[in-house]
């Protein structure tokens, strides 16, 4: 055996060194990530109810899916939850981050406190924000509106507003997480071409829109992905803080991760709610193997 | 075209005494090096030219107005830094306009200029290229044109050529006295490199911890350096220097060294009991046969260490007793370590320093 080992070369020894560290998560995520997932795909072809024979019935599944109105309801719920999600997060997350980067008394302690949601329980949080959007004398914010002398507004209990009443403290907890990202990425470009644009008369405009923007494309890139990857799957937010029903008012809120869960634990359809898996996991598929063709054509 | 004064300048950094009583006039198109070693002070003093850090007390003025509060954009300087700085995601072009656009000159005046500066410095066919496609002498080629492309009054340069092989950074320094000569723009340039700094500078500004201990001419700092420390800095190889007391029996004077042996000085103007550091350089050691000197030179023996053949000329170190020193041989001579060798020098080329303050006597 020592023998063994002492016939190879360097390269050789750490490739079988880092194959040997690597070999442990490696075993955990095949049995406890893909496995599951292909079992979905199994399942995904079957009907089942949890209890009863399992019964295969190929991609029946998958077309009673795309037959059903509301499945495209939520599609397009769950798209919208991102679409708008992801650019107004990230927006919001630059400003704070570009602002806090310029200030040093008190910069940990605002980093910190921004920080704070993404730690905090989504459940709680959203109960919290429930709270504040209550009609009067309750709700936070129509007491402000009412200060302001503008009409209340429903909030939670509107088809329109509903789903951009749940958005927004999702867009919060995630802030600070993306403002850390951010700074980081800001901090990583070299002094000197700040100070060089400072010498050569350039604007605060001109730094950012030529130094300082180019050179956080790839912080952008993992932080789009990132944040999309999560606004797809949002559940929490919408299962605590919806009115009616969950996913109401009339579904206007219903994301997909909402309907798998539904349909598998609601109406004991396993072989539904799978095949609703794949149909998301194929999605976020698509957006992480985009992420990876963005970053490496920006190498 | 400007003159530029740093009058009475401090900067401390928390209690570190960075910059320490800096005063110096720069005359209009004059090119001043600041050299000295690691750590002296000579990037902190030009980023205070430069706007890029504030100055603890004193003045700087350019062009006849007080520049203490005046934003690094305002002060009309350009500076070109040690990596260069170049903008990764900007092509060669926009790299050498970027201050032409903050200034918002119409299109075509930025085209102009810059084609003009890139055909000045040789940059014509890699206008479309990032740096990171440049080799090492193009990415400085480019930083040089960002700053001359702008007609500052006043070039500030941070050790621009360090970060290249010494081929390349010999034919970049004749390019830069070429283009200095070609724009008499007023440049301040930093290195530690005192070749470097010998060969560029109208006039050399020798920094120590801090302080300057000389300004002057490249021949005055190297013919009548102001200090030991001087003395040491400037010159490769190094000054020699024996340390001791100078002493007197009848006419004839001599130095007893630290090691007790006794150098004879012909006709020294150094009062007798002073203690002091004699110093003479490697290129005045002249190799002779007897060991009676001529008439006004100094004679000292010593016996050979290590032979560094160079081609044109043989470096020799020797122990001479009272400590090691290199002289320099150009002839075909071939010499064995363990040899005793002896050197005339000059009188008038004998530096004396006194030993406590280090200053010339
Ligand atoms: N931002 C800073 N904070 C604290 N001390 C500093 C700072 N910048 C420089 N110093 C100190 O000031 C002194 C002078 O530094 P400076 O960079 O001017 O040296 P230098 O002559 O340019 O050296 P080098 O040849 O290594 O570039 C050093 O002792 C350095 O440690
Ligand atoms: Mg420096």
């Amino acid at each position: 055996m020592t023998d063994f080992w002492n016939r190879l070369t360097i390269g050789q020894k750490l490739a079988i060194t880092a194959w040997l560290f690597l070999a442990i998560p490696l075993v955990f995520y095949i049995t406890i990530r893909f496995y599951p997932t292909f079992e979905a795909f199994y399942v995904s072809t079957l009907k089942w109810n949890l209890l009863g024979a399992k019964k295969a019935i190929g991609f029946k599944n998958y077309i009673k899916i795309f037959a059903d109105e509301d499945f495209w309801l939520v599609l397009w719920n769950t798209i919208k939850y991102a679409l708008v999600g992801v650019p107004v997060s990230m927006l919001i997350a630059f400003v704070i981050a570009y602002w806090l980067n310029e200030i040093h008394f008190g910069h940990d302690m605002i980093r910190a406190m921004y920080f704070i949601p993404f730690l905090t329980t989504a459940v709680a949080m959203a109960w919290v924000w429930r709270w504040f959007y209550q009609p009067l004398p309750i709700g936070y914010f129509n007491i402000m509106l009412s200060w302001m002398g503008i009409p209340q507004q429903p909030f939670l209990k509107s088809v329109t507003q509903a789903l951009y009443a749940i958005m927004a403290p999702a867009v919060w907890a995630g802030l600070g997480f993306q403002i850390v990202i951010f700074i980081a990425g800001i901090r990583a470009i070299p002094r000197s071409y700040f100070e060089a644009a400072e010498i050569d008369g350039a604007g605060r405009w001109q730094i950012l829109r030529e130094i300082t923007l180019p050179a956080l494309k790839p912080t952008m890139i993992f932080l789009t992905v990132v944040s999309t990857i999560g606004f797809l799957r949002i559940f929490d937010q919408v299962y605590t803080m919806s009115a009616d029903s969950a996913g109401g008012p009339l579904n206007s809120t219903k994301p997909l991760v909402l309907m798998i869960y539904e349909f598998a634990f609601d109406e004991f359809k396993l072989g539904r709610a799978s095949a609703l898996t794949v149909i998301l996991f194929m999605i976020l598929l698509v957006v992480s193997l985009v992420q990876l063709w963005l970053m490496r054509k920006h190498k | 075209m400007a003159e530029v004064r740093l009058e009475g300048v401090h900067k401390l950094f928390g209690s570190v005494v960075a910059v320490e009583d800096f005063n110096l006039s720069i005359g209009s198109s004059e090119f001043v090096v600041f050299v000295g070693p690691s750590g002296c002070g000579k990037s902190t003093t030009l980023r205070m030219l430069a706007g890029l850090e504030d100055v603890t007390s004193g003045s700087i003025s350019i062009d006849g107005r007080a520049v203490n509060n005046v934003h690094p954009k305002d002060r009309d300087i350009a500076m070109v830094f040690q990596n260069y700085a170049l903008y990764p995601h900007l092509n060669v072009f926009d790299n050498i306009s970027f201050g032409l656009r903050a200034k918002r000159l119409p299109k075509d005046e930025i085209a102009k200029r810059t084609n003009e500066a890139a055909e000045i410095l040789g940059l014509g066919d890699l206008l479309k290229r990032r740096p990171g496609e440049l080799s090492g002498g193009q990415k400085q080629r480019v930083a040089m044109g960002r700053a001359i492309v702008r007609k500052p009054k006043v070039f500030l340069f941070d050790e621009p050529l360090s970060n290249l092989d010494a081929k390349l950074r010999h034919k970049m320094r004749a390019e830069m006295k070429i283009l200095h000569q070609r724009v008499q723009t007023t440049t301040v340039y930093v290195t530690h490199d005192q070749v470097e700094a010998m060969t560029l500078a109208d006039r050399i500004v020798i920094m120590n911890e801090g302080h300057i201990e000389q300004v002057g001419t490249p021949d005055e700092v190297y013919k009548h350096p102001a200090s030991q420390f001087v003395a040491s800095f400037i010159g490769s190889p190094a000054m020699n220097f024996a340390t001791g007391r100078i002493e007197a029996s009848g006419k004839t004077m001599s130095l007893r060294t630290d090691s007790g042996t006794s150098l004879d000085l012909a006709g020294c103007g150094v009062a007798e009991g002073t203690m002091v550091q004699l110093g003479f350089r490697p290129e005045h050691m002249e190799l002779a046969d007897t060991a009676k000197p001529a008439r006004g030179h100094v004679s000292i023996a010593g016996s050979i260490t290590v032979v560094e053949p160079m081609g044109h000329e043989t470096v020799l170190t020797c122990d001479a007793g009272f400590g090691e020193i290199v002289g320099k041989y150009e002839g075909e001579r071939r010499f064995q370590p363990g040899e005793t060798v002896k050197f005339h020098i000059r009188a008038d080329r004998l530096h004396y320093f006194d030993l406590k303050t280090g200053l010339r006597i």
